[in-house]
């Protein structure tokens, strides 16, 4: 079954075997243009979703698309297409950071001129194009995490998925990115990330979904949820009465 | 799609070759030390590669040159097989930039054998080493013509392949059986232990096979096993029958060549295809835990400082296949050992073990704590804890303990783990020995002061050559400079010890030999501890 949302979980449910679901039967959809908001607590099923979303994750039950593309039948096509940035990027430590970013736009077939152009473009941005010659292993857990984000940007995908982009970002990186995110939007792509800091969730997104103990409890526009209140104090709330 | 597999093969051994960090790093330790593994490395190949052609020497002069194809055969499958097993669980499955690769672009197929690939890719120098020296020595003992070197060189490049297949499929059989359990930790350990104990015995289980006990002499029997072997294991008499046809200009070394180069490829394609089916789902299993979310607080237990830093070591060991397999091996087969001595007795099992040597009764007594410590030393945990602290020595450098309280509390936990197994196998072959009371204290003590050695031998390297930025637990456990410092002189140092041991003891009184024994290894725990405690004050 195919959708127009750049992203389409459907009744998406995942068992690890002990006798709580991680998720269970998870519907959402993010359109192209939508930077949507994952919420929830520590250990609510934030990841296993987005894992499952990014293909990482094996699943039974339910049904996942991207572009239309099924994540179980067509994971390549899905792959081609999306951008994932874990939480705490396990990146090669013993590569410069310029032959990681090489690999990656190796890996998705990236021309020469335009790797280098979008290299120096997000090196720039992010300020750190002076240190892409030097070991990660010798960078802290900010550039780390700002080199895995220019690896994803370098293809251009058209559903980036993050999760806790901003931890370990600086201020101004911080910003730099959320700049890229409405950036992408505009340009038609969608964006989907899971965050704990509902601050920044209130500004920059424009869909939220809650999740608690791996079920969806309130899902929609910001508008529709916070109804003139804060996300935090809707979140709390919700959080309380479910 | 293979130039794709190609850039992903080619970054796995960048991102794991010192040469790599020797020319980007801006850290002069770490570029020295980069220097150091290089040197380190090279001395290892050259004594694999010394012991190979000398062993050679010695099949030649007992007059069967024409075995060591076949041994060079199955001395690389032994390894590959048993090394590649045991690293399953950390190089290819479990692996830590899972996340990473499995959203790229790249299918599950690609990732299993690219990384099968990098496992080949870092340990071919192991296996050329040993084949190599071989080659040359049959082409120098056996006269061979020329043709024998090319076919050699390149069948040397497949003949590991099919036992690492075969590991790998194996370990992808047990990921995906224990996967179903809840405990699936314990299940992978439990059939990963089983099968490391039977490929390790598998020699004296052929044998037991093939042999019928007929009585015939060493040399002959060692060359009967070997042919025996080869009908056994077909891609080792493969090899062996291309090579010699090709030392004598016939033929046959085309079909044979031919079976073993096809057969690896046909192998590799059906392991993968199965791999490549099940990859996600095993790996989803491993990566993930169940979780019972019903704990209740209570009956919290108080631990000393050393006792709480030794049962964190404890955990430790217990949660991951690859360092349970690795350090707690030595045990299990002390264990083994006792229990096989106290039912078919000292003797029996000498007999086994040296192939029916004539060793006259008693001779052996005075080695008894040593061959248990060849199986216990054979590692310490000590040699790789201080590394496997990795991205996680924060903890213990952010809480009040010092360097001194945080080695002592590893040394614990080696000495609570190896010095109950080697009482054991002590009790056990001293009760087969029929040794007197006497005798049975001194080997106690000896066995226990040699654990101390090992303890603390284990924590000079471990800390020495303290390695924390690893991205596999295997990278320190298998194959740390530490553990290979610790390892190889203590094997051979211990190999040696036996057998003066056994010689003193028929010059002098063996119980004079077995105190002076006590005398060395108090004396060289002693200075260990000593250095540990002086890393301890840096």
């Amino acid at each position: 079954m195919e959708t127009k949302a750049v992203l389409d979980i459907q009744g998406y449910t995942k068992s690890y075997g002990g006798d709580k679901k991680a998720a269970d039967n998870v519907c959402l959809s993010v359109e192209a243009g939508d930077i949507y908001g994952f919420i929830g607590h520590n250990g609510a099923g934030k990841s296993t979703t987005i894992r499952a979303v990014v293909g990482v994750l094996d699943f039974t039950e339910g049904e996942i698309y991207i572009d239309g593309h099924s994540v179980k039948d067509d994971s390549m096509a899905c792959k081609q297409i999306t951008a994932y940035i874990p939480d705490n990027p396990d990146l090669y430590e013993n590569l410069t950071g310029i032959q990681y970013l090489n690999f990656i736009a190796d890996v998705f077939n990236i021309d020469e001129a335009t790797r280098q152009q979008r290299i120096a473009k997000y090196g720039d941005m992010f300020e750190i194009t002076e240190a892409l010659g030097d070991l990660i292993s010798s960078y802290s857990h900010g550039m780390k995490q700002k080199v895995a984000i220019i690896s994803a940007l370098i293809h251009e995908p058209k559903l980036m998925v993050l999760d806790e982009p901003f931890v370990g970002l600086d201020p101004k990186a911080s910003f730099t990115l959320k700049q890229i995110m409405h950036e992408m939007c505009e340009n038609g792509a969608a964006v989907f990330f899971s965050t704990h800091v509902l601050d920044v969730a209130e500004k920059l997104c424009n869909k939220i979904a809650i999740i608690k103990q791996g079920k969806i409890i309130a899902t929609g526009t910001m508008e529709e949820l916070t109804k003139g209140a804060s996300l935090e104090e809707v979140f709390l709330e919700v959080e309380d009465e479910k | 799609m293979r130039s794709k597999y190609i850039v992903l093969l080619r970054t796995l051994l960048k991102s794991s070759s010192l040469w790599h960090v020797r020319k980007y790093s801006k850290d002069k330790k770490k570029r020295a030390k980069s220097v150091g593994g290089f040197i380190g490395l090279a001395m290892l190949y050259l004594m694999v590669f010394a012991y190979s052609f000398f062993g050679c020497w010695g099949f030649a002069a007992m007059e069967m040159t024409d075995v060591i194809p076949m041994m060079c055969a199955l001395t690389i499958s032994m390894i590959a097989f048993i090394f590649t097993f045991i690293k399953t669980n950390g190089y290819l499955l479990n692996f830590k930039e899972y996340d990473m690769l499995m959203a790229l672009p790249f299918t599950p197929k690609d990732v299993a054998a690219c990384k099968f690939g990098y496992m080949y890719l870092k340990t071919l120098p192991w296996y050329l080493c040993v084949s190599l020296p071989m080659m040359v020595a049959y082409g120098i003992f056996a006269g061979a013509g020329f043709l024998v070197y090319p076919v050699w060189l390149i069948l040397a490049f497949f003949v590991p392949v099919i036992p690492m297949l075969a590991a790998s499929f194996l370990g992808f059989v047990i990921a995906k059986a224990s996967s179903g359990f809840k405990k699936k930790n314990i299940v992978q350990t439990l059939l990963t232990v089983i099968i490391v104990l039977v490929a390790l015995f598998s020699r004296y289980i052929i044998e037991a096979i093939i042999r019928h006990n007929q009585v015939e002499n060493v040399v002959e029997q060692a060359r009967n096993a070997m042919t025996q072997a080869g009908r056994i294991y077909l891609p080792a008499g493969w090899f062996a029958n291309a090579v010699i046809a090709a030392g004598k200009l016939q033929l046959r070394w085309i079909s044979n060549s031919l079976l073993l180069v096809g057969g690896t490829v046909l192998l590799f394609e059906v392991v993968f295809l199965f791999v490549g089916k099940n990859y996600r789902q095993i790996n989803s299993a491993l990566k993930s835990h169940a979780a019972k979310s019903n704990y209740k607080v209570s009956g919290m237990k108080k631990r000393s400082v050393l006792n709480a830093i030794a049962f964190k070591e404890w955990r430790r060991l217990t949660a991951s296949t690859t360092y349970f397999v690795n350090g707690a091996m030595g045990e299990i087969l002390a264990a083994i050992l006792g229990v096989a001595v106290l039912i078919v007795g000292l003797d029996r099992v000498i007999a086994i073990v040296t192939q029916n040597a004539p060793i006259p009764q008693g001779i052996l007594n005075p080695a008894i704590p040593l061959i248990l410590y060849f199986c216990i030393g054979m590692m310490a945990t000590t040699a790789c804890s201080p590394s496997l602290e990795g991205k996680n020595y924060w903890i213990v450098q952010s809480l009040p303990i010092t360097k001194k309280t945080l080695y002592q509390g590893k040394m614990l936990f080696q000495m609570y783990l190896a010095v109950p197994f080697m009482v054991f196998g002590i009790i056990c072959m001293g009760i087969s020995a029929h040794v007197g009371i006497l005798e049975l204290v001194l080997y106690l003590v000896l066995g226990v002061v040699l654990c101390a050695f090992s303890t603390t031998w284990g924590c000079v390297c471990g800390i020495k050559y303290m390695r924390l930025d690893w991205d596999n637990e295997v990278e320190v456990i298998k194959q740390g400079t530490a553990v290979m410092i610790y390892l190889f002189p203590n094997m051979f140092v211990t190999m040696g010890l036996v057998v003066l041991v056994v010689w003193l003891g028929t010059v002098v009184n063996p119980t004079i030999v077995v105190l002076a024994l006590i005398a060395i290894a108090v004396i060289l725990s002693a200075l260990c501890y000593n250095r540990v405690m002086r890393f301890a004050k840096k």
